[in-house]
């Protein structure tokens, strides 16, 4: 039984059929790469995945739990890691606070409690920093706990928001173009990291990339998106070879 | 102490309970209230009316004020929380003219134009000042803590607060309940202070001054919004000499800063043993750097 299972959906956005008929099978400990040239509607499937928008049709059953109708949050809750094409970082907030953010909504303390620092709001905070703690040391950024985002190098932001992701313990992290604007060397260094998380934190991995190096490398499975249209579903030396993908992206002769 | 410095004291450490109202709601969830004077108005109000009309003593009077001011901000934030921010805030500006409105109408309650008077003087400058000092320490505790966190991330990024299983909706109802029980808190203790109230205390002029202290002091600076409306407040009466010049040098004073230094005059900094501690070594890392210079 896979772990994420995307049966049929679609996304109209007034006349654009951005998604259409998209489904999808996402295996634990496996990654699933979606690539395809601009416009494809890559990015639109992780938004309906993540419930940002809500499917015209199909279901999206994660781990067993049909999460089709749920809000965004309680998608998150139910473990849909993510993070985003263009860094969204919380910016007021340190690198530690980003990380915790992400384990506060399982905070076991209410607000009053929290404003009063009943005994119980000093445990729930020593436990989520303490897990936050754990997170950047194993993502190797605990030195710069205390820096404000803005002051990392880009290559460490995109860093920091896959930590922020993983730190919500979700079943399945999806990853939005996490090579974009890095150089070869951090790519690399990308690819050891991505396949380092995968064992550490026992999830399913689905990314977009554009860098055909990454996908090939780290991709168990590619499906092949043009025009909001599958074309494509394969292992990485199936898709080098696939006629309708270089189609779709060299054109035809 | 003469009685002016008491009454200046008073009202500054009114005005801070009153700008820390909006702290956790302007400051560190980003939505702008211009009408949080109106829950300080329901606090002065519902107290002084119960202990007017019905010789209720001091605790119950506040408590059911601060009582029904949350209970209007749950009735009023359940529908208009959904909306967007900007939304939000002229529905707020509205809400605080709306309460003026029904103060002045029901005059056979709340006395209209002519205001509420003959309130019993229940509390002093020393009750004023400790609930001042405790309310700053319980925003301090709430920015602290995991809900002063996510505030700031809905702030920062609401769809990204989302996607990490933040419920956005419910902590701003939570955030804007919790403001405006302060603000109501507030109201009853001004009530029993200068024992006369009338609706145009409580104007759009009242909430936006909060606005504009808590942006003069820094958004995201607690320290900041407690030192600019100590100042601000004592301002304008240290600058009595000038007579009518003195609302031109305050609004001057007010531009000078959101002009040059648009963070506040704090920025992000917060007062707390840390960041003495942290100031301590800086200056004798300097003079051990001095000393290393002259050997």
């Amino acid at each position: 039984m896979a772990l994420l299972k995307v049966n049929g959906i679609s996304k109209k956005f007034g006349g654009v059929q951005a998604v259409s008929t998209f489904s999808m099978e996402v295996e634990k400990g496996k990654v699933v790469a979606i690539i395809g040239p601009n416009g494809a509607g890559k990015t639109t499937i992780f938004n309906l995945i993540s419930k940002v928008y809500t499917s015209d049709t199909g279901s999206i059953i994660l781990d067993g739990v049909d999460i089709t109708r749920m809000s965004q949050t309680d998608a998150a809750r139910q473990g849909i890691g993510r993070t985003f094409q263009n860094i969204r970082l919380f910016s007021t907030l340190s690198v530690l606070d980003n990380v915790k953010v992400a384990c506060d909504y399982k905070a076991k303390c209410s607000m009053v409690e929290a404003i009063f620092k009943a005994p119980r709001s000093f445990k729930s905070e020593k436990a989520i920093t303490q897990e936050a703690l754990r997170n950047l040391e194993i993502v190797g950024m605990a030195d710069l706990a205390n820096e404000k985002p803005g002051n990392l190098p880009y290559g460490l932001q995109r860093r920091l928001e896959i930590a922020r992701a993983l730190a919500m313990n979700p079943k399945v992290l999806m990853l939005d173009e996490p090579a974009a604007g890095l150089n070869p060397e951090e790519c690399f260094g990308l690819v050891d990291f991505l396949k380092d998380m995968l064992v550490k934190f026992d999830t399913a991995l689905l990314i977009i990339e554009h860098r055909m190096d990454v996908v090939m490398n780290i991709g168990d499975k590619i499906y092949v998106q043009d025009f909001g249209k599958n074309i494509a579903v394969g292992t990485p030396a199936e898709i080098q070879s696939n006629p309708a993908v270089l189609v779709a992206y060299l054109g035809e002769e | 102490m003469s009685s002016f410095l008491l009454s200046l004291i008073t009202f500054s450490a009114i005005t801070v309970i009153g700008v820390v109202s909006i702290f956790p709601l302007t400051g560190l969830t980003g939505l702008f209230s211009f009408g949080q004077a109106a829950y300080m108005a329901i606090g002065a109000y519902v107290a002084g009316i119960c202990a007017v009309q019905l010789n209720m003593t001091v605790i119950p009077c506040i408590l059911i004020g601060v009582l029904t001011a949350g209970l209007v901000s749950i009735i009023i934030g359940i529908p208009t929380l959904k909306l967007r921010t900007d939304y939000f805030a002229l529905i707020s500006m509205c809400l605080g003219e709306a309460i003026t409105a029904i103060l002045r109408k029901f005059s056979t309650v709340t006395g209209g134009a002519g205001g509420l008077s003959n309130i019993p003087n229940y509390v002093g400058t020393t009750a004023i000042v400790i609930s001042a000092i405790v309310i700053i320490a319980i925003v301090a505790c709430f920015k602290n803590s995991s809900f002063g966190r996510m505030s700031l991330a809905i702030k920062n990024d609401e769809l990204a607060a989302k996607s990490f299983g933040i419920n956005v909706y419910s902590h701003k109802l939570k955030v804007y309940l919790f403001t405006s029980m302060i603000a109501g808190y507030c109201g009853g203790l001004y009530a029993f202070y200068i024992r006369f109230i009338d609706p145009s205390m409580f104007g759009w002029t009242k909430s936006s001054e909060w606005v504009i202290f808590l942006f003069f002091g820094g958004i995201n600076s607690l320290t900041g919004s407690v030192i600019s409306a100590i100042l601000l407040s004592v301002l304008p009466e240290f600058l009595r000499f000038a007579t009518e010049a003195r609302i031109v040098m305050y609004s001057i004073l007010i531009l000078l800063v959101i002009n040059f230094r648009p963070q506040g005059l704090l920025g992000e900094y917060e007062l707390s043993l840390e960041s003495i501690k942290k100031l301590f070594h800086k200056s004798k890392k300097l003079q051990g750097g001095g000393n290393n210079g002259t050997t």
